[in-house]
């Protein structure tokens, strides 16, 4: 997509004039030059400037010392973390809840973009939306408030369970049902809201496809899956690519709102690890190191995907 | 003369962008000069003759800390609390105060720690919960060593201290530096507060005596289920740790174990890798299994206790006189007028024994002391203000707050106005005392025993006391022992470890998830964890502090 834009209605030039070139276009565009710097300008100092802080991952980090005058430590920080007790856990939960979410939460804005699609009447399809993307704008801690009574032992998910005759127990308190906890009420808080891109994408479908299919006799099905599904692919694929660069960046509000040490098992992960260490014990450098393995990580994931999506689709971030 | 302006507006984007970015390292460089000055005042002035209340000066001091649990719903600042008004006027020094939000203290001083951007004086307990303890504080430049200061500018802290030296060897550190204005429970009384509560009527109803060993425990909660219909006769709160009491021994203390460390016979041990534990392990599980905890016993937080206690569905559980007893008993009069919660011993496997633990606390507790920060622009100034707290006047101030407004002098005995003990708001005693004086919680003062005496508004809460009081934990219990930076660092990466695997074993155990016979292989586990490394470590700096 990308590619496509910045090459259309653009002469190949030499290298030598290129320079020329940009000087010309500078000064016929300085507007636009001038109204880029405010956006630089951001990432630089809010987004660049900040990595020098990276340092502290290898250092021994004090507040008063400053990150340049902290003593360096080398990987000492990054070595504990992968000999410490908890490592693979803590790592294996944030693979599992990650991909669990890429199965699980990631198509559901998608099936539910279609379905939405697929409803004629429009007052039904805007109280649809409106629905189903209100839980995106409660407040976290009130969202856990909410899951929290709901699983209790004598909350109402177990009621109907104590109604069909099987005795209730706080959902929260068994490992093996945190994670589908967490996945469902992931979606149940941001279908609606991530549904909306996909259909913005369907909006721009032409009409004279289906209209054509429909004399060519396709049913409503065949029509989805002919039409509308290949035509909101490529939305699919990027927002499928932005997200295995936040694969492992679990919320870790969410977990730290709903664990307890019981599930601490199936839950815990690198960044409610960081948030403990980092914050809870004064930890810096060791939580940025952990932090850092985990962008690190995030990274070549991103990149990962990228390149197979460029490979398989011929569509790419870049 | 466009091109001139454009490009003059890129210079000053630029410009602004580096500024900004080197504005970052500043607040670090900044205090480093910092720490050098306020080290020289320090050591400069003068001894300072007796200060007369109020002093005269003109410097706002800051000051960072947090507001009371009991004023949560009344004041959302320090600024509407008149008791922090009325210190200021009393002492004459004017207060900038930030408070962090409830319940986040740690995360708020970290954050504000990592920012440099220190106050004058930070209220926060700096023995317990600060990672590497008093002495690290000190060492990476965050507060001041007060000996000096103390020495010459605080003479009611001083003599206090010399008349009390067993208090003395407490406040300080093992190289012996005072870091903070300590809060000090005045008397034995003030000790002790927290322990099991019971529904006594429906004990009176059912014919049954005030349980005092586990078997009678486990009948009277039994018959709590069975005839009183009672959904989770036993219910504690458990956040941040599951069953969060039983840190002072509650139930554990029958089976000889703490769930941290303790001494005995000169050596210290970890309760959780005693077989004492084990008892307690398979005790609680039986208990979970019939029926007879709270269901949601692993999440159950201080409201959802409530609630349960008001609406009849548990009938005991452990908690404070005030916060305990004092709060409950009008909830569950509210379901029940016949309702009267009591005060039962701690448990003991047979009759006529003595539980090792139990609560009590030490003289000195750690919590609600005031540290005075590198930063500072008038440490003396500071010093000054605060030993206001020790003073003879500041005394009735701190316990009582203002005469003729919250208390009266009647024959030389501070009593309590009914404008805190009947609040015509209709504020709780507890809220409304903590609305005009800090009596009724901590601070940089020495707590006053005539403050419980009227704060414990009912029988039962007085008569609390006395019955919890009888433990075995002053053997027991490790004093306020300070590990050396190096050490603490360590201690604190291994402790850290080996209570997530408690916690988790400790439920996993109790809610029947993984079998008793497990518990074998999570002692072994903490072992593998240098379980054995911390307990040097406590042991070296039980040395330290009994060579104090």
């Amino acid at each position: 997509m990308a590619k496509t834009q910045t090459g259309a209605g653009q002469r190949a030039l030499a290298p030598a004039r290129t320079t020329n070139r940009f000087l010309r276009d500078f000064r016929i565009n300085k507007y636009l030059y001038l109204m880029m710097i405010p956006v630089i300008a951001y990432y630089f100092i809010f987004h660049y400037a900040p990595m020098y802080g990276a340092l502290i991952a290898f250092k021994e980090y004090s507040p008063m010392k400053g990150i340049l005058g902290s003593d360096w430590v080398g990987l000492k920080h990054f070595h504990d973390f992968f000999n410490s007790y908890y490592f693979w856990r803590i790592l294996k939960n944030t693979l599992v809840i990650s991909f669990y979410s890429l199965i699980f939460e990631f198509p559901a804005p998608i099936i539910l973009a279609l379905l939405i699609n697929e409803i004629r009447s429009k007052s039904f399809k805007r109280v649809a939306q409106t629905i189903t993307y209100m839980p995106y704008f409660i407040s976290l801690v009130v969202i856990c408030g909410i899951i929290t009574d709901f699983t209790n032992a004598d909350g109402v998910i177990n009621g109907l369970f104590t109604f069909f005759g099987y005795d209730g127990q706080a959902m929260l308190q068994k490992p093996e049902l945190f994670r589908p906890i967490y996945i469902l009420s992931e979606i149940w808080q941001r279908i609606g809201w991530e549904s909306i891109i996909y259909i913005a994408a369907l909006m721009s479908i032409d009409v004279e496809q289906y209209e054509a299919a429909r004399m060519d006799g396709a049913s409503r099905i065949k029509q989805m899956f002919y039409i509308t599904l290949p035509g909101i692919l490529p939305t699919i694929s990027i927002m499928l690519i932005l997200r295995m660069g936040n694969l492992l960046n679990v919320g870790f509000e969410k977990i730290i709102l709903l664990y307890n040490p019981i599930t601490y098992e199936t839950a815990d992960v690198i960044s409610s690890f960081v948030y403990r260490k980092g914050l809870l014990e004064f930890g810096w450098s060791y939580s940025s190191a952990v932090g850092l393995f985990n962008s690190v990580i995030n990274l070549f994931l991103l990149i990962t995907a990228n390149y197979v999506s460029r490979k398989v689709n011929k569509n790419s971030l870049w | 003369m466009k091109r001139r302006l454009t490009s003059a507006l890129i210079l000053m984007m630029l410009a602004a962008s580096l500024s900004a970015c080197s504005s970052n390292n500043n607040p670090a460089a900044g205090n480093n000069g910092n720490t050098g000055n306020t080290g020289n005042t320090a050591n400069d002035t003068e001894a300072s003759g007796p200060v007369t209340y109020p002093i005269q000066t003109d410097e706002k001091l800051s000051y960072w800390g947090e507001i009371n649990g009991n004023l949560i719903s009344v004041a959302a600042t320090h600024d509407e609390i008149p008791f922090f008004q009325d210190w200021q006027k009393q002492t004459g020094v004017p207060l900038k105060f930030t408070a962090p939000p409830t319940g986040q203290v740690k995360e708020a001083l970290n954050v504000m720690l990592a920012s440099g951007d220190l106050p004058d004086m930070i209220e926060y307990n700096f023995l317990g919960d600060f990672p590497g303890g008093p002495e690290k504080a000190i060492n990476d430049g965050y507060i001041l060593k007060l000996n000096d200061l103390i020495d010459k500018h605080a003479p009611n802290l001083k003599k206090y201290l010399q008349d009390h030296p067993d208090i003395d060897k407490m406040v300080k550190t093992d190289s012996g530096s005072y870091y903070a204005f300590p809060f000090i429970r005045g008397d034995e009384f003030l000790r002790v507060f927290q322990g099991p509560i019971i529904r006594k009527d429906w004990l009176d109803e059912l014919g049954l005596p005030v349980p005092e060993t586990i078997d009678d425990w486990t009948k009277t909660l039994t018959a709590f289920k069975e005839k009183k219909g009672a959904a989770a006769p036993f219910s504690v709160v458990s956040k941040p740790r599951f069953f969060n009491e039983s840190g002072n021994g509650a139930f554990l203390g029958a089976f000889g174990v703490t769930r941290g460390f303790y001494q005995e016979d000169g050596v210290i041990k970890f309760g959780p890798a005693e077989s004492g534990f084990k008892e307690y392990l398979k005790l609680f599980r039986q208990w979970y299994a019939d029926g007879l905890l709270d269901k949601n016993i692993a999440t159950s937080d201080s409201k959802a206790l409530d609630g349960n206690m008001a609406s009849g569905a548990t009938g005991a559980s452990v908690g404070n006189a005030g916060g305990g007893i004092g709060k409950w008993q009008p909830l569950v009069e509210g379901n029940d007028p016949k309702a009267v919660l009591v005060a039962a011993p701690y448990p003991v496997l047979n009759k006529g024994e003595t539980p090792k633990f139990g609560q009590k606390s030490q003289a000195y507790a750690s919590e609600g002391t005031v540290a005075i920060t590198t930063s500072a622009k008038d440490p003396v100034l500071a010093v000054e203000m605060l030993d206001y707290g020790y003073s003879e006047e500041g005394h009735l101030f701190f316990n009582f707050g203002t005469e003729g407004v919250s208390y009266n002098m009647e024959d030389g005995y501070p009593k309590y106005t009914d404008l805190l003990l009947k609040n015509p708001d209709n504020l709780a005693p507890a809220q409304a005392i903590s609305k005009y004086a800090r009596g009724s919680y901590n601070g940089p003062f020495v707590q006053d025993q005539r403050y419980a005496e009227q704060f414990f508004a009912l029988q039962t809460q007085r008569d609390a006391v006395g019955i919890w009081k009888n433990t075995d934990a002053d053997k027991y219990n490790l004093p306020p022992i300070t590990p050396t930076p190096e050490e603490s660092s360590e201690y604190a990466t291994i402790m850290n470890d080996i209570n997530t695997l408690v916690d988790e074993m400790t439920l996993k155990i109790i809610l029947g998830q993984e079998p008793l016979e497990q518990y074998e292989s999570y002692v072994d586990k903490m072992k593998s964890l240098k379980l054995d490394r911390a307990i040097e470590i406590q042991k070296a700096a039980l040395d330290r502090y009994n060579a104090r």
